[in-house]
């Protein structure tokens, strides 16, 4: 290495790192050698899964949505053929492995609000999510907590994520399963006349493609909630 | 659907390397307080992903440990034996339990295993 043009700090520049091996890594890497060697996958599938969960996140479902928002044409896409809609915000639901990811690919729906019809998506079998559009699930979604109430108690229990729907609104809990997957697609808040997609994306949280929360002008992140304890949930 | 029976002898069973992993808690949330990291999760999390992603997918693991199954078990032991660790740490040595289990890998050769991988990154 030379030091030519080599004249930034790395004290200021180099986002600090946990510099010790801790026993979380280390059984990490001692499991996947194990599954390795013993012929349950190879490295190459290892590698193409960790990457695709590596570059998924909410922003093609929010761009998606933004789209729908925009163009009535692509709205009608977005309902009758969802997986033509996702291609054409860069996602391919049959990547990395030509069929999808095992829990992942099946069949995949875009559920459309009204003002008079709220939809949130759970997984009360385990925790299925629409990963390739939406990236990995929150920590709470995977909980046996919200899984149970929220089929139970929905409007009790968007109201501890800070949603509170008035008594008209009816709610639908979508209940993923082995062969579907769900995503929302809230109702345009009033304030964004004349935005741009781009705009649009910005207020479309992953909690809103959830149901969990309502886009809303000025809120372009996730609300804060406290993950109950499951252990002996209500 | 899940045998509760097989459930509790899932849970009951202690494996001490597991044991000693959690006794030691380098938790992530605690080892980025230390060192000044401000990542929300820890570096070897989207690997472990690619395992749980890999295992799902493999045709050679055995019939009884399906995606379900482990994503069962997975809850049951993160709200039991593990309930002291946060995720995904709880969902790692979970993970490590099933197998262990099953009999997918034995207990001593994990122990070597894990003194190997140490050894090598520390060397």
């Amino acid at each position: 290495m030379t030091s030519e043009g080599h004249d930034h700090d790395h004290d200021r520049t180099a986002a600090p790192m946990v510099d010790e091996i801790t026993d979380f890594e280390v059984l990490e890497i001692a499991l996947r050698e194990l599954c390795i060697e013993k012929g349950i996958f190879t490295a190459e599938e290892h590698r193409r899964m960790t990457e695709f969960a590596e570059q998924i996140g909410p922003t093609p479902a929010a761009r998606l949505v933004a789209r729908a928002w925009l163009e009535p044409e692509y709205k009608e896409l977005v309902l009758s053929d969802p997986l033509a809609a996702s291609k054409e915000v860069g996602v391919d639901w049959l990547h990395p492995t030509g069929f999808g990811t095992p829990s992942d690919f099946t069949a995949f729906h875009v559920l459309e609000d009204t003002p008079a019809l709220h939809h949130v998506i759970v997984c009360t079998l385990c925790s299925c999510y629409p990963r390739p559009i939406l990236g990995n699930s929150p920590e709470w979604y995977r909980t046996p907590n919200f899984r149970r109430r929220i089929v139970r108690w929905p409007r009790q229990v968007l109201a501890e994520f800070g949603l509170y729907l008035p008594e008209e609104v009816e709610i639908r809990v979508e209940d993923s399963n082995q062969k579907h997957r769900f995503m929302v697609m809230p109702v345009r808040p009033e304030g964004t006349e004349g935005w741009t997609e781009d705009q649009l994306v910005e207020i479309l949280t992953r909690d809103c493609l959830i149901g969990v929360a309502l886009p809303k002008v000025g809120v372009t992140t996730n609300a804060v909630t406290e993950t109950r304890p499951a252990i002996h949930p209500a | 659907m899940n045998n509760s029976g097989n459930m509790r002898s899932v849970e009951q069973t202690t494996i001490a390397p597991l044991a000693t992993i959690v006794e030691r808690n380098q938790v992530w949330s605690r080892m980025a307080a230390k060192y000044g990291v401000v990542n929300p999760v820890p570096p070897w999390k989207t690997s472990l992903d690619g395992i749980c992603d890999a295992l799902d997918q493999s045709g050679c693991v055995p019939e009884v440990f399906s995606a379900v199954d482990r994503r069962n078990e997975e809850d049951a032991l993160s709200a039991t034996v593990y309930s002291d660790l946060p995720y995904p740490e709880n969902r790692l040595v979970a993970l490590a339990h099933s197998l262990l289990v099953r009999g997918v890998i034995d207990e001593a050769e994990l122990e070597e295993r894990l003194a190997a991988v140490r050894a090598r990154l520390e060397s």
